[in-house]
């Protein structure tokens, strides 16, 4: 049974290779028939779907598979994407987080975990847009509720002397202030140069510390090392990967700040 | 050598524009002084108006940098040349080539363009005499094959100019 499972597992592997995924999809459901508790069998089918962007049926093969398996970051990727197919922003970055973590253990600084943060923070841009333009909308509407209610308000009580027109432009524009204010971290900027790498411009994700006290992207930092060579890109103090520091106090920064302004996620 | 040289034009790396698009984005809010970047559709090249700085030999004369940036960029230095006619200065070559150290052997991926520029200028600022390198002849024949000046094997001639 067990083998035969298996031997339908590397025809479908097969088919998928040379692309044929109605064939491929049909040699895992043999696997799955033989073999229902074999998570693999369940995501290599999802990946399936997930080239035919047939995203309901990759859902429910990843959840078969995290039933299974919850460690099995390609189901939780795969159920992200999906999700995020759905638009459920929430749903979406909660499973492509498990997958980041997960494949940060395996595999800490590799390019799988690069890319899997880049779908992750295109996720959170993409929750960012949504909340903050329905935030906006809604300060929009109290503003212009106040408004209103102040223009009432002195129209009611215009017998009050000749100061009044004064007294409401004054009100009005601070309450413009306030409501500017409100709005203001959610408009992107600039994100500040000191959570930036000098290499990609972009902001951290992996900051490391040099011993001339400067701050890189590791992937960036790393890539330097080993094609332009071993020094400090800005101080050309000579430099080895062994003698980089993770710098957790940028990383704590760079957490802070995305989480007050979403649209930094948008650099991927 | 005539403008369009240029050795590889493949696509720049997603690393490269990335980077790129925020040196036009920073260039645009805090452009370095003296130089004006002409707005074209490439990223790939750039072309840089450079005019002399007031009190040096080249006080108001305009010359144009070209400015390619390789796949790799900013791992890879851009290849930085003038458009001939290039200035007359003792490391410059007229047919655009500029000896100039952080180009090839010193470049690091924390230079940028705007940073480039500003040596360049520079370099033209402190220049004793208007006059070609020294052996301006045999290099630019030598480069009569569209030779990027990358791939010269630059003995730098000195750092004071």
């Amino acid at each position: 049974m067990e083998k035969q499972a298996q031997m339908r597992k590397e025809v479908g592997n097969a088919c998928f290779r040379k692309d044929k995924l109605g064939a491929a999809i049909d040699s895992y459901t043999e696997a799955i028939a033989l073999q229902p508790n074999v998570a693999v069998y369940w995501t290599n089918r999802a990946l399936c779907f997930r080239k035919k962007k047939e995203w309901t049926r990759v859902e429910e093969d990843c959840k078969r598979a995290l039933q299974l398996d919850r460690n099995s970051h390609k189901a939780h990727y795969m159920l992200g994407l999906a999700l995020l197919e759905k638009e459920d922003y929430t749903g979406a970055i909660s499973e492509l987080g498990k997958a980041w973590d997960i494949m940060r253990s395996i595999a800490p600084h590799g390019e799988k975990a690069d890319e899997l943060w880049r779908v992750l923070a295109k996720a959170k841009f993409m929750e960012w847009e949504l909340t903050s333009s329905e935030h906006h909308w809604r300060l929009q509407n109290l503003k212009e509720v106040c408004e209103n209610a102040f223009r009432e308000y002195s129209f009611l009580h215009e017998e009050s002397g000749d100061s009044a027109p004064n007294y409401l432009s004054g009100q009005l524009q601070l309450l413009n202030e306030v409501f500017d204010k409100a709005s203001r971290a959610d408009l992107p900027t600039d994100v500040p140069d000191y959570l930036c790498c000098k290499i990609t411009f972009d902001i951290f994700t992996d900051p490391v510390l040099t011993p001339s006290g400067i701050t890189y992207e590791r992937s960036a930092l790393l890539e330097h090392l080993k094609t332009v060579g071993n020094v400090d890109p800005i101080t050309r103090q000579p430099l080895k990967e062994s003698q980089l520091i993770p710098n957790l106090a940028i990383k704590g920064a760079v957490q802070e700040f995305l989480k007050e302004h979403g649209w930094a996620y948008n650099m991927a | 050598m005539t403008s369009s040289s240029v050795p590889s034009r493949k696509v720049l790396s997603k690393i490269a524009s990335n980077r790129l698009q925020k040196e036009v984005m920073e260039w645009q809010t805090n452009p370095p002084a003296g130089f004006k970047y002409k707005v074209n559709d490439s990223l790939q090249r750039w072309i840089i108006e450079v005019t002399g700085a007031p009190g040096t030999l080249y006080t108001g004369e305009t010359y144009q940098l070209q400015v390619d940036f390789p796949e790799h960029y900013p791992m890879e230095a851009p290849q930085v040349i003038f458009i001939p006619p290039a200035p007359l200065h003792p490391h410059i070559y007229s047919n655009g080539h500029i000896c100039l150290d952080i180009l090839y052997d010193s470049w690091s991926p924390a230079m940028t363009v705007s940073s480039v520029c500003i040596s360049i200028l520079s370099m033209l600022s402190s220049s004793p005499a208007k006059e070609r390198p020294a052996d301006n002849d045999r290099y630019v024949r030598n480069c009569r094959n569209g030779r990027s000046p990358k791939e010269t094997r630059w003995w730098f001639h000195d750092d004071k100019v």
